[in-house]
Formats: C-alpha cells, sequence, structure tokens
C-alpha cells in the first residue's frame, strides 16, 4: 500500500510536471497548446540522443534538454501561434496548428529513430534503491521528485515574485493595457512558451530516465492523463496542476493494485468527474494565475 | 520655430473599410498641452492609438522629435518616453497598486523604489499600494493609470477621457492633476468629451468631425468660436 502510493506520488510528479507547462501557456495567454504531448515526447528523444552520442553526465542532461525544449517552444509558437493572431477563428485556428505541430515533431522523430523504442545507455543512471520502512525508492525517483518540486516551486516564484512573472500576469489579465505599460508583449509570449516547453521537454526526459526508454507514444500515454490533471486542477492554475498531477498518480497507482492496470484510466477519468460535479472550475479554479 | 516633439502628419487610421481617421495632422511642441476634442466617435481614441502604437495607422506618419516611429512597437514607444493612459484605465485589478506602478516604471528599474515620488504626487494610492488594484474607486483608478504613466518619467502623455465616468470631484482632481504633469514641463496631449474643461487647460485645441479635423486653434479663441460653442460647449 505505501509502496504504490509512494510509486504514485513519484509517477504524479511527472504528470503535474507535464501539467504545469500546458497550463501556464493557457493561464497567461489562453491558449490551448495540443502540441505539449509532442514537446514531452521529443525532449525524452533529446535527452536518450545527448546521453548515448554526447556522453552528457545527468547534471548536464536536464539542462541541455530543457534549453532545447525552450527553443522549441519559441519556434512552436512562431509559427502555430502568433501568424494567427487578430484572426477571427485563432482560437480554434490555434488548436489546428498545434496539433499540425505536434503531428510534424512526431513524424520527424520517426523519421530520425524509427518506430523502435530507443533507449538510455545501460548504467546511464546508478541503479541505486533506497529502503524507508519497507518502501524501496530508486535513486531516479528521488530525483525525478526533487526536480520536479524545484521546477514547479521556482516556476511559481518567478510568475508571483519576479519583473519577468508581473509582465506575464499583466499579459494574462489584459495583454493591451500591459502594452500600453511599456511591457514587450511579444517577448513575454515567446518566453511563456519556452517556459512552458523546456518543462514539458523535461518532464518526458524523466519518464524516459525512469522507465530507461521511449518510443513515440510516449506523449499519447501521458496526453490523457496530462489533460485531465489540468482540469481537475483548474485550468490555468499552477497550484491545482502540481496538486492534481500528485492525486491522479496516487489514483493510478492504487488502482493498479487494487483492481487491474485495465482499470487506470477508468478510474483515473471517473475521479476527473467527481471533482468537476463537485467543483466545476476544479480544485484551484479560484488561485489562477489568471483571474476569471 | 524649435521644431515640435510631437508631429502627426495626414494621419489615416481606417477599421476594415470604415475610415475612422482621414487627413489629420497637427503639432505639439515641447511642454504644450494640446486637447483634441470632438463628439462621440469622431475618432479621437483612434489617433491617440496611432500615436501610441496600439493601432496601425493606413498612411500617415508620427514623429517624436523629428524620428519617423510610425511602425515602432508600443514598448519602444514608451521607452521613448511617449506613454498612453488608456480610455477605461484599464488597470490591472488582479496585481497591487504598488504592482501596477512598479510595471509603468520598466524604464526605471534600476531605481531602488520608484514609487515614492508617485505616492508623494497621489498620496490615495500609498494608503492603499497593499491592495489589488481592482479594490480602488473609479477616481482612484483614474489616479493610479496616470501615476502608471507619469512613473516611466515620459516626456509626452497622451490622455484618453481622463474625467470619463466620474464624479464632479474627481473631475476637478483630475484635471488638477494634469495641471501638476503640466507643470513638470510634460508634454500633454489631451482627448476628452468635457470640451470646456479640457479647452481651458488646453494652450491649442483641434476639433475632429467625423475623422477628420474641423477646427484648430489657440484654445482660448475656440472657446470663443461661434460654431465651436454651438457644437461642444452650449450654454454654461
Amino acid at each position: 500500500m505505501l509502496q504504490q502510493l509512494a510509486n504514485g506520488v513519484f509517477a504524479g510528479s511527472i504528470y503535474a510536471l507535464f501539467a504545469i507547462g500546458f497550463t501556464l501557456v493557457f493561464g497567461i495567454l489562453r491558449q490551448l497548446n495540443l502540441a505539449h504531448p509532442a514537446i514531452f515526447t521529443a525532449g525524452a528523444f533529446v535527452g536518450i540522443e545527448l546521453a548515448t552520442r554526447l556522453g552528457l553526465p545527468m547534471w548536464a542532461l536536464i539542462p541541455a534538454v530543457a534549453a532545447a525544449g525552450g527553443l522549441a517552444g519559441v519556434l512552436l509558437e512562431r509559427v502555430a501561434f502568433r501568424p494567427l493572431a487578430g484572426r477571427d477563428d485563432e482560437h480554434f485556428a490555434g488548436l489546428i496548428s498545434s496539433v499540425a505541430f505536434g503531428g510534424i515533431l512526431i513524424a520527424a522523430l520517426q523519421a530520425r529513430y524509427g518506430t523502435e523504442p530507443q533507449s538510455f545507455p545501460t548504467e546511464y543512471f546508478p541503479n541505486r534503491l533506497f529502503e524507508f520502512g519497507g518502501i524501496g525508492v530508486t535513486l531516479m525517483q528521488l530525483v525525478t521528485l526533487g526536480l520536479a518540486l524545484v521546477l514547479m516551486l521556482g516556476l511559481a516564484w518567478l510568475v508571483s515574485s519576479t519583473p519577468m512573472g508581473r509582465a506575464m500576469r499583466a499579459v494574462a489579465e489584459n495583454p493591451r493595457a500591459a502594452k500600453v505599460l511599456g511591457v514587450n508583449t511579444g517577448l513575454v509570449t515567446s518566453g511563456t512558451y519556452a517556459l512552458s516547453s523546456a518543462l514539458g521537454t523535461v518532464a518526458g526526459a524523466l519518464l524516459a530516465l525512469n522507465i530507461g526508454q521511449a518510443d513515440r507514444d510516449l506523449g499519447a500515454s501521458i496526453e490523457l492523463i496530462g489533460f485531465a490533471v489540468i482540469i481537475v486542477g483548474g485550468l490555468g492554475s499552477l497550484w491545482g496542476a502540481m496538486a492534481a498531477g500528485l492525486i491522479l498518480g496516487v489514483a493510478e497507482a492504487l488502482t493498479v493494485t487494487y483492481f487491474d492496470s485495465t482499470w487506470k484510466g477508468l478510474v483515473a477519468f471517473a475521479l476527473l468527474f467527481a471533482i468537476l460535479v463537485l467543483r466545476p472550475r476544479g480544485l484551484f479554479g479560484a488561485v489562477k494565475v489568471r483571474e476569471v | 520655430m524649435p521644431s515640435p516633439l510631437l508631429t502627426v502628419e495626414a494621419l489615416h487610421v481606417s477599421y476594415g473599410r470604415v475610415d475612422a481617421v482621414r487627413d489629420v495632422s497637427f503639432e505639439v511642441p515641447e511642454g504644450g498641452l494640446v486637447a483634441l476634442i470632438g463628439a462621440n466617435g469622431a475618432g479621437k481614441s483612434s489617433v491617440l492609438g496611432a500615436v501610441s502604437g496600439l493601432v496601425r495607422p493606413r498612411s500617415g506618419a508620427v514623429r517624436l522629435d523629428g524620428e519617423d516611429i510610425t511602425r515602432r512597437p508600443v514598448h519602444r514607444r514608451v521607452a521613448d518616453g511617449l506613454v498612453l493612459v488608456p480610455e477605461g484605465r484599464q488597470i490591472l485589478g488582479s496585481l497591487t497598486v504598488a504592482e501596477n506602478l512598479r510595471l509603468g516604471a520598466h524604464r526605471r528599474r534600476r531605481q531602488a523604489a520608484p514609487e515614492a515620488d508617485m505616492y508623494r504626487l497621489f498620496p490615495v494610492l500609498d494608503e492603499r499600494r497593499a491592495l489589488p488594484a481592482s479594490a480602488l474607486s473609479g477616481g482612484e483608478q483614474q489616479m493610479l493609470a496616470i501615476a502608471r504613466a507619469m512613473i516611466a518619467r515620459p516626456r509626452v502623455v497622451l490622455l484618453d477621457e481622463p474625467s470619463m465616468g466620474l464624479s464632479p470631484k474627481m473631475v476637478d482632481e483630475v484635471f488638477t492633476v494634469i495641471e501638476k504633469i503640466r507643470a513638470q514641463g510634460v508634454t500633454v496631449v489631451l482627448v476628452e468629451q468635457n470640451a470646456r474643461r479640457a479647452l481651458r487647460v488646453a494652450d491649442t485645441g483641434h476639433v475632429l468631425e467625423t475623422g477628420a479635423l474641423a477646427h484648430s486653434g489657440p484654445a482660448s479663441e475656440l472657446l470663443q468660436h461661434p460654431k465651436v460653442v454651438e457644437a461642444y460647449l452650449g450654454i454654461e
């Protein structure tokens, strides 16, 4: 039981990391970036590539993956969202063009790596197991949880307490007013996508590190649960995404233990609907990056 | 004659097929206060939109200190000292008063407390600095909007309908603030529905009618101009 709880927390921290990147873009820019799962998948492959070809150690790997993700995010916004600005159907069109961007990214990964799963080098990360009162925990899991917490708290701090965060909140509330005050809204938009995609790629790389490999369906495996996390947490809420990620991670792990792994999705999504019925705006619907 | 600080040349603004501004030209000398008056929908706000950079004109030019800034993005105009106080105030209600001010202070980020000067000018904001700006009254929000623009130490302030929706007492306060801004040597372009009040504080006035300039001249003369009196000032 405790062991499953712990496993759920570790999985949940990756869900949360995936979800905060997605919810950040929505909270600040009111855009739904459906390329996020593809960015997540690409993060895993970039991690494997850098570890195998360049032999980057773990401490350098994560920043490098984040940097690649940041660049991808800027590019994504430039090609899939910015050209649509001002159109009547800009929101719907953005959904479609981000799906397209994600499709291109996945196709490119397939062209490069084929359909076979790619693996991290054996013994890439010390496979050490710790025991805490009967619960077995790998070093990788601890690193994942720690990194996820640091990144999520770091993001929350950035949004609440830095000039960049202040500008982001201003854009979230009223882009026109922010512009008039001298905020470079184009830069804030690029920056938001860079952060979001950096978090997404790191989440992907961490998942791949935990399971040792990645294939092109990695993003699809987290997509639905990740979006459920976002809705349960309250779209646009950073704290909500963090809490909901952990809750769904644990719920999934417990389902696998007490029922069967085929029930995994069912319980997670039943939870989604239960929360939506009880709290239609999500767990943290009131505490948002942007007020509704 | 020194060259004007702000020049608007043959400005055309259209939204789709509708011409909002047609062939409008005027100059604003450094330290001057120019009022744009006219009925609702006459194009006053569109002129300010084009000058501030929020609206891209179809043709014509905007010059600051002789330099063509027609295509310069809004944030760079703000950095160059050209700041708009938008119609309806556009306060960021979920941010605190202090955060609203700090956002306006982009250009002065190295200074420790750029807000201090503004709190001196607007004591009411000092008392409320930690509150979300949405908690302020309409008049206080207008003061915050002006303070937020002034904190950038602008050379030119564009005021779009600053007295709109305010009580008579607050309107008085807003006009007192406008005169204070002016006294600091800051150049002001004032768009107002309250034409009489605007012309009383301005040196020069321009009357817009359906997007074009109908009358221009020293404010004191416009206050006496029979047609302007009839259409915009009425009997006091």
